[in-house]
């Protein structure tokens, strides 16, 4: 005969159990409507009430997809950005942090503000000027041009800096003491203790970077130069849209994400479960 | 704590201030050094062209680009001066026009571009004219349609070349409508007829419009109002007060209702579940019939008149190089020949910019088995073009939202006037 307490602790299992699974098919949801839809005809698509999935797999929409668009090379570019960035990303965020939080130096306070300041720009106010700088660089069409302006970001500066900060002054101090110089001391006590949070920026940069459009859009004029969310614009014109196909070119387009997901899962869940327990 | 906010607060408005000074100085300098001020001028056409690039900018998708692509190839391989256009996908119309607004700014302009002439009104004096060459090197003028050649000459010169053209049309649902015994409504009184039918009959709505801020102008018009001119609103009368109450009635007692999550009506009448739509007539291409109905094509109803939006882009040329010039017109010429605006038309389902076009046998026996060419064309008379001003995308963006938010509340015929008016003129 199980005690009273037992079973209270088994219904809060299965209640827990049942809101996680909940939020589970939530989640997942959307993913599968995207891979069921991507093998749907266009009739199914919007046939009301819906089905989730087609009486009989479409394969053929992902040939359609991936012909309409050089996807290959668009593949490439966008991992080219994507990576540049990223590592730029971590370059400048892990430096400017490490000055915010540990260095003195004149102005600190003020630079700093400055930055936050930029943050309350919206992005749509830049787009031109950034342009107009791009143009002058004479960069149109290059990688740089997607690259560089992206490799610092001043919100990921900030979040880095917060978690720099709690770090106790009486370590740097301490390394101090024994000689090491502040790059060392960033390197080999900051970095590995703040590793969470930087996997963090890092997979916040690498999303944003993936699924870039008006920018790089912007800035190329040659298909050799663009990215793969250009390719899911094919499918739309004016007076409608083959959802069919958007869906097709959008599995293709998560697929490499994926793939990164699997393989860096453990680093990622740490990352975001510690992280959010921090801030 | 609190000086720290206030701090950072001047200093975000001086970082913006300093920021749009900085633009708007640059934008001056240069377009000073390239242009006078005014439009440019094109070169002369004297039939002596050196070789080179043309770049076009475009918005085209699908069959649309496939079927460009084919003309340009066409155009590269036959052309005795070797003149070769590269297309440039530009993504969608708001990417294009974002795009060129940008390139403007920093006169990076490309040779050509698709464009709607309300996009072009802060950079109006990048245009090339091009009065001379259409008077002395473009076969028959007078062969475009004319409601075309006023939009094309809307700024005072002739700026551009009409392109992708298309119009709104009435789509329905034949199959239904023969159940019923309804005809297409030519008239409001036969769309409230109809629809009160149907709604009866299929208790579903009877009629919507893919282009909200299209269908006010469109229904003022029809009954005799003028819509905007470059001071604001022209239809706050008693004859405008009608179209609103037509309008509104429509709504309110459920013939009509807007497309929300669906996007485009076209999806709508593909599962039945409206009567009929307006739309652009391009996009015929997204109704399924393949559930087993017939879809019917007519000209939009009227009132006191008959009246139907044209949509669609222009082709206008940049370039500020003699030569290129000329390479770019050879193009312009090529693609708005009445040969080449045939075979666009037959396989975009865009409309021909030329009466020859119209004529062509290879026309007449497409649209003999179309019955989307054939409603479009019926109504070729009573074609209009939104005027441009410059606060007409504000306008229509602000119409558009005003016009969702007056059908959600059920709002009288004269809330629906007052609310435009001042939605309208609030945007001067």
């Amino acid at each position: 005969m199980p005690s009273k307490r037992k079973v209270i602790a088994l219904i809060l299992n299965i209640l827990k159990y049942a809101f996680l699974i909940a939020g589970a098919i939530f989640t997942v949801l959307p993913f599968v409507w995207m891979i069921a839809s991507s093998l749907k005809t266009p009739a199914e698509i919007v046939q009301v009430p819906p089905a989730i999935f087609p009486k009989a797999a479409q394969w053929s929409n992902y040939k359609v997809a991936w012909n309409a668009a050089p996807f290959a090379k668009y593949l490439l570019n966008t991992v080219i950005v994507t990576v540049c960035t990223t590592i730029g990303v971590l370059i400048t965020t892990v430096l400017s942090a490490f000055a915010f939080s540990r260095l003195e130096f004149p102005g600190k306070k003020l630079i700093f503000s400055l930055f936050l300041a930029t943050l309350m720009i919206p992005g749509e106010m830049l787009i031109i000027t950034n342009y107009i700088t791009i143009m002058k660089l004479q960069w149109i069409d290059t990688y740089q041009a997607m690259i560089v302006p992206w490799i610092s970001s001043v919100f990921y500066i900030y979040l880095l800096t917060q978690f720099f900060m709690q770090v106790p002054n009486e370590l740097y101090l301490a390394a101090k003491v024994d000689k090491c110089s502040d790059l060392k001391f960033m390197l080999r006590i900051m970095v590995p203790m703040n590793k969470q949070a930087i996997i963090t920026i890092a997979i916040l940069n690498i999303i944003s970077s993936w699924n870039a459009f008006l920018w790089p859009l912007l800035v190329t004029n040659s298909d050799g130069m663009r990215v793969l969310s250009h390719g899911l614009i094919r499918f739309q014109t004016e007076a409608g849209a083959s959802y069919e196909l958007i869906m097709a070119a959008s599995c293709i387009l998560v697929m490499p994400i994926i793939i990164v997901y699997l393989f860096l899962r453990k680093y990622i869940i740490e990352g975001v479960t510690r992280s959010g327990l921090k801030g | 704590m609190k000086f720290k906010k206030i701090g950072a607060s001047i200093m975000t408005a001086a970082l913006a201030v300093s920021m749009l000074a900085g633009c708007s100085g640059s934008n001056n300098s240069n377009g000073g050094k390239t242009t006078d001020g005014s439009a440019n001028t094109a070169a002369s056409a004297d039939g002596n062209i050196e070789s080179c690039e043309v770049t076009f900018w475009h918005a085209m998708a699908g069959e649309q680009e496939k079927t460009l692509q084919e003309i340009t190839d066409d155009f590269n391989s036959s052309n005795k001066y070797g003149i070769k256009v590269t297309l440039v996908n530009q993504g969608k119309y708001n990417d294009l026009q974002t795009k060129l607004t940008a390139s403007a700014a920093s006169n990076t302009l490309p040779d050509m571009a698709q464009a709607y002439n309300n996009w072009l009104t802060p950079y109006k004096n990048k245009l090339v004219k091009l009065d001379d060459l259409v008077k002395n090197d473009f076969d028959n003028w007078d062969d475009v349609i004319e409601s075309y050649r006023n939009e094309c000459s809307e700024f005072g010169f002739v700026h551009a070349l009409p392109f992708n053209k298309s119009t709104y049309v009435l789509f329905y649902n034949k199959t239904m409508f023969d159940e019923l015994k309804l005809t297409a409504p030519t008239t409001w009184d036969e769309v409230k007829a109809d629809a009160k039918i149907v709604k009866e009959k299929k208790n579903i709505e009877f009629i919507g419009f893919d282009d909200m801020a299209g269908a006010v102008e469109a229904t003022l018009k029809q009954n005799g109002v003028d819509y905007i001119d470059d001071k604001g609103a022209l239809f706050d009368t008693d004859k405008g007060l009608e179209t609103f109450t037509f309008l509104s009635d429509l709504y309110n007692n459920g013939y009509a209702r807007l497309v929300g999550e669906d996007s485009f009506f076209s999806n709508v009448l593909s599962n039945g579940k409206i009567a009929a739509y307006v739309g652009s007539s391009t996009g015929v291409s997204y109704i399924d019939t393949s559930k087993g109905w017939e879809l019917g094509v007519a000209p939009l109803p009227g009132n006191v008149a008959k009246a139907a939006n044209t949509a669609g882009t222009n082709l206008v040329m940049f370039s500020s190089d003699a030569n290129k010039q000329k390479a770019t017109w050879e193009y312009m010429k090529f693609l708005t020949s009445t040969e080449n605006t045939t075979k666009w038309a037959i396989k975009t389902g865009y409309l021909p910019v030329r009466t020859s076009a119209y004529k062509s046998d290879e026309y007449q026996k497409f649209m003999a088995d179309d019955a989307t060419a054939t409603a479009s064309y019926a109504q070729a008379d009573s074609f209009f073009v939104s005027p441009t001003y410059d606060a007409s995308t504000d306008i229509r963006s602000a119409v558009a939202a005003k016009y969702e938010e007056l059908v959600l509340n059920k709002s009288d015929a004269n809330t629906w006037k007052k609310e435009l008016v001042d939605t309208i003129n609030s945007q001067y």
